[in-house]
């Protein structure tokens, strides 16, 4: 019998509320999403209310009829209005002073398409509420179509893989540097490899959103759009930030800081091996996408040093 | 037009109302393997209960156990464990599966 | 009864008139973006709350889309809220006034009119309140400065009513009224509260709050949507008479009477009547006055409401009338009559075969004159008799 440590993983007592979701919900089986959806409002605590849009999150997030899937206070909104109908909660509930955290909770298809224009609005206003994003990589929940945020040579159901067609053509934008640009109060990347770094800056989000816009970029991998094993998807997300593909990092003020240090960088294919989304590059499609990963990581650590 | 609908909402648009309906899937029937857990190898880390996307994890005080009910089979805990103390089996070996 | 105090006069325009009432009423939230021709209102906001004469939370936001957005959840959550906006911006939030009206936020927005959408304009005309109709928003067509000011002051009545809880669009004519000073009463905002305070008297609204378990849009399946519809449309019925309703309670109190749904303005003997709406109106009671002393027996209606479409009050008005002639500043695409003509002819069952003659007039700025008015009473006087006449007629396209 191994010795147990009998006490209990400490990330726990980092949790301030019970689970607010109903114990079977219909997300797919090893999403992160979920994992991600569950765990912030044990981490924001009570008073926690989003404002949610069509996408994976919303047929768990909102309700059908009068019933609903969890115990929160929630807004729903189509993609192009969320972050304003987040700038008018958290307006009205300061003004009136009731404590509220607001929180957007969007995919990337909302927080870069077709959505983007609002977020940049309440992001240059630093408005006061949290902007959750989680980065799929793709229109998911439609079926796996491109985003701005589909990194090149992807393969998606809009960007196939034929006779001509070699995946996604052009690199995906670099969200969480477009977002570092606007100098909001606080921003991150993270993911749920790395729990307690995502679990702080959730906590830190939540601090810095009572001065000013915050920003919370996650890696979210979709195993049933990337083709991955739901067994492997957080091995996928720490991978994801061992070969520096997600870099974990956050910023104040528009300072970035790397929160953690990955010295040294395994090759882009220990990342793509575990998914059948790039498995139709060869040689330069994966160098290609080495390329696209070692030049933002260079641009990341360039600002990170310059302590501008 | 004689009305034979009963209302479904007590508010005028469409809002949900958590007391008065919470609404909960039996996502435990969309598993085909189960985590099976050995206790002797064990340690109580909590990574499988942290990992767990549904959260499905019962703290059991030394250990944890999967709740049946909701546990999606995904294989996160088992491939996560630190200790490889979580075997997926298929539910074809259960009585209950 | 109780009456206001005097207010003060001020020569002022349109825009700035909005701005007033909105002034006037203290919102919580405001949010606007600038577009001609309203983007003085959105200056005159921004003056006062730099100047302290208003404490509303102002938002300067980047798109007329994110401003319904603002107001919407500020409504929801239970504040009271303004925004103005006109043409493209209104199109621009398209989707969130679906959402507004659906949700059923007490929303109160000005709109400018003017020209919208398909051909690039910056001019007046009713398109851009047209293309909206279907929105489920309440609209209200003004046809002056001072009734502007007051119509933003009825609309806080009638959205924030809990009988009601619809967003209320208060229209006026941009650039004709938009941009002409003319003398508004200020009233003291003392008595607007007064006037207003019915409103604090109901039991609170169903709204937002954090840590309630509520969520508002909900999916609507099947007979949750369609009752969520009902409902929509019900509401919608009871506005025509909360309209006049309020209507009344503002004359009283504050001493000046618009009529509620429409105004009638010497019909009751008219054998025939001209239905016009906005600033045209103005126009039109002097050509009224003047085919008068001519002997023609000629009436005048102002369409105060358009959504919901005052049918009842219209028909009542229009009974026994020979026949009518309606001037509409906008077009309708499918049917060759105006929007406004077009509506009023579904009545046919109850008017009877009453000859109704379109006339489609001032678009683009240009103006709607004395002499076209004069055209029309003369035609519709004509087809009165049972001369023939032309059913739809684009006046300046005859020109």
């Amino acid at each position: 019998m191994v010795e147990t440590t009998k006490k209990r993983n400490k990330i726990f007592n980092y949790f301030v509320q019970d689970e607010q979701f109903a114990g079977g919900v219909a997300w797919c089986a090893g999403c992160p999403m979920e994992l991600i959806a569950r765990l912030t409002p044990k981490v924001l605590g009570k008073n926690m209310i989003f404002v949610g849009t069509p996408g994976c999150a919303a047929p768990v997030l909102h309700g059908q009829n009068v019933g609903a899937w969890h115990r929160m206070a929630y807004m729903a909104s189509v993609m192009t209005g969320v972050p304003s109908k987040a700038t008018g909660l958290s307006r009205y509930y300061n003004r009136i002073g009731k404590d509220a955290t607001v929180v957007c909770f969007t995919g990337d298809g909302c927080a870069t398409d077709v959505g983007f224009q609002p977020l940049s609005g309440a992001a240059e206003r630093q408005e006061k509420f949290i902007y959750l994003a989680y980065d799929n990589e793709g229109y998911m929940n439609t079926g796996n179509q491109r985003s701005s945020a589909t990194p090149i040579g992807a393969a998606t159901t809009t960007t196939p893989v034929g006779k001509i067609g070699k995946g996604k053509s052009n690199a995906q934008k670099n969200m969480p540097m477009i977002m570092l640009m606007h100098k909001p109060r606080y921003m991150a990347t993270a993911t749920v490899s790395h729990l307690e770094d995502f679990i702080k800056k959730l906590q830190k989000a939540k601090e810095k959103s009572k001065e000013g816009f915050a920003y919370l970029h996650l890696f979210s991998p979709c195993p049933v759009g990337w083709r991955i094993d739901s067994s492997k998807v957080i091995e996928v997300c720490r991978e994801a930030v061992r070969t520096n593909y997600f870099p974990l990092w956050e910023a104040e003020n528009g300072k970035p800081r790397i929160t953690v240090n990955v010295a040294n960088p395994k090759p882009i294919s220990e990342f793509t091996k575990l998914m059948r989304k790039y498995s139709h590059l060869k040689e330069d499609g994966l160098a290609e996408l080495q390329k696209q990963v070692d030049e933002r990581y260079a641009l990341l650590k360039t600002l990170a040093d310059a302590g501008i | 037009m004689v009305i034979k609908h009963k209302n479904i909402f007590k508010t005028e648009s469409a809002w949900s109302n958590t007391d008065e309906k919470m609404l909960c899937l039996d996502t435990g029937s969309w598993r085909t393997v189960r985590p099976v857990l050995d206790k002797d190898k064990c340690n109580y880390c909590g990574l499988c209960a942290l990992f767990c996307p549904p959260q499905c994890m019962k703290d059991m005080g030394d250990h944890y156990e999967a709740n049946l009910d909701y546990c999606k089979g995904c294989g996160i805990c088992a491939n996560e464990c630190p200790r490889k103390a979580i075997t997926m089996v298929p539910e074809g070996e259960f009585a209950d599966g | 009864m109780v009456s206001a105090q005097k207010g003060q006069v001020r020569v002022i325009t349109g825009n700035a008139t909005g701005a007033y009432g909105a002034m006037l009423c203290r919102p919580d939230v405001i949010a606007a973006y600038p577009i001609t021709p309203q983007s003085e209102i959105a200056e005159q906001l921004a003056q006062f709350k730099a100047d302290g004469v208003i404490n509303s939370e102002f938002v300067e936001v980047e798109g007329e889309n994110s401003a319904m957005n603002v107001v919407l959840a500020a409504s929801i959550a239970g504040g009271r809220v303004f925004t103005a906006t006109s043409s493209y911006g209104l199109v621009f939030m398209y989707d969130a006034l679906q959402e507004t009206s659906g949700f059923r936020a007490p929303v109160v927005m000005v709109n400018a009119n003017r020209e919208t959408p398909g051909i690039h304009a910056v001019s007046s005309g009713q398109q851009d309140m047209i293309s909206a109709r279907d929105a489920g928003w309440v609209q209200i067509i003004t046809e002056n400065d001072q009734e502007i000011l007051d119509q933003i002051i009825m609309a806080y009545m009638l959205a924030e009513d809990n009988d009601i809880l619809l967003p209320v669009m208060v229209n006026y004519d941009g650039f004709y009224l938009s941009y002409l000073a003319e003398a508004v009463e200020i009233y003291q905002i003392e008595d607007v509260d007064k006037f207003l305070a019915p409103l604090k008297k109901q039991s609170p609204r169903q709204k937002l709050e954090p840590g309630v378990a509520q969520g508002c849009g909900t999916h609507g399946m099947e007979m949750g949507y369609v009752e969520a519809r009902y409902k929509h449309t019900q509401a919608m019925e009871r506005v025509k008479n909360k309209v006049d309703e309020i209507d009344k309670k503002f004359g009283d109190y504050f001493g000046r009477y618009y009529g509620g749904q429409i105004e009638e303005y010497r019909t009751d003997d008219a054998d025939i009547i001209i239905i016009a709406s906005g600033s045209a109106t103005g126009t039109a009671r002097t050509v009224i006055d003047t085919k008068r002393e001519q002997g023609i027996k000629v009436g005048l209606i102002k369409l105060r409401l358009f959504r919901p479409f005052p049918a009842e009050r219209l028909i009542q008005a229009l009974k026994g009338k020979k026949a009518i002639g309606v001037i509409d500043r906008s077009i309708c695409f499918g049917w060759k009559y105006g929007p406004i003509c077009m509506e009023l002819k579904v009545l046919t069952q109850e008017l009877g075969s009453v000859p109704i003659l379109s006339y489609i007039d001032g678009l683009a700025n240009l103006d709607i004159t004395i002499p076209h008015i004069g055209r029309v009473v003369d035609e519709v006087n004509e087809a009165a008799k049972g001369k023939p006449y032309q059913d739809v007629t684009w006046i300046p396209m005859e020109e």
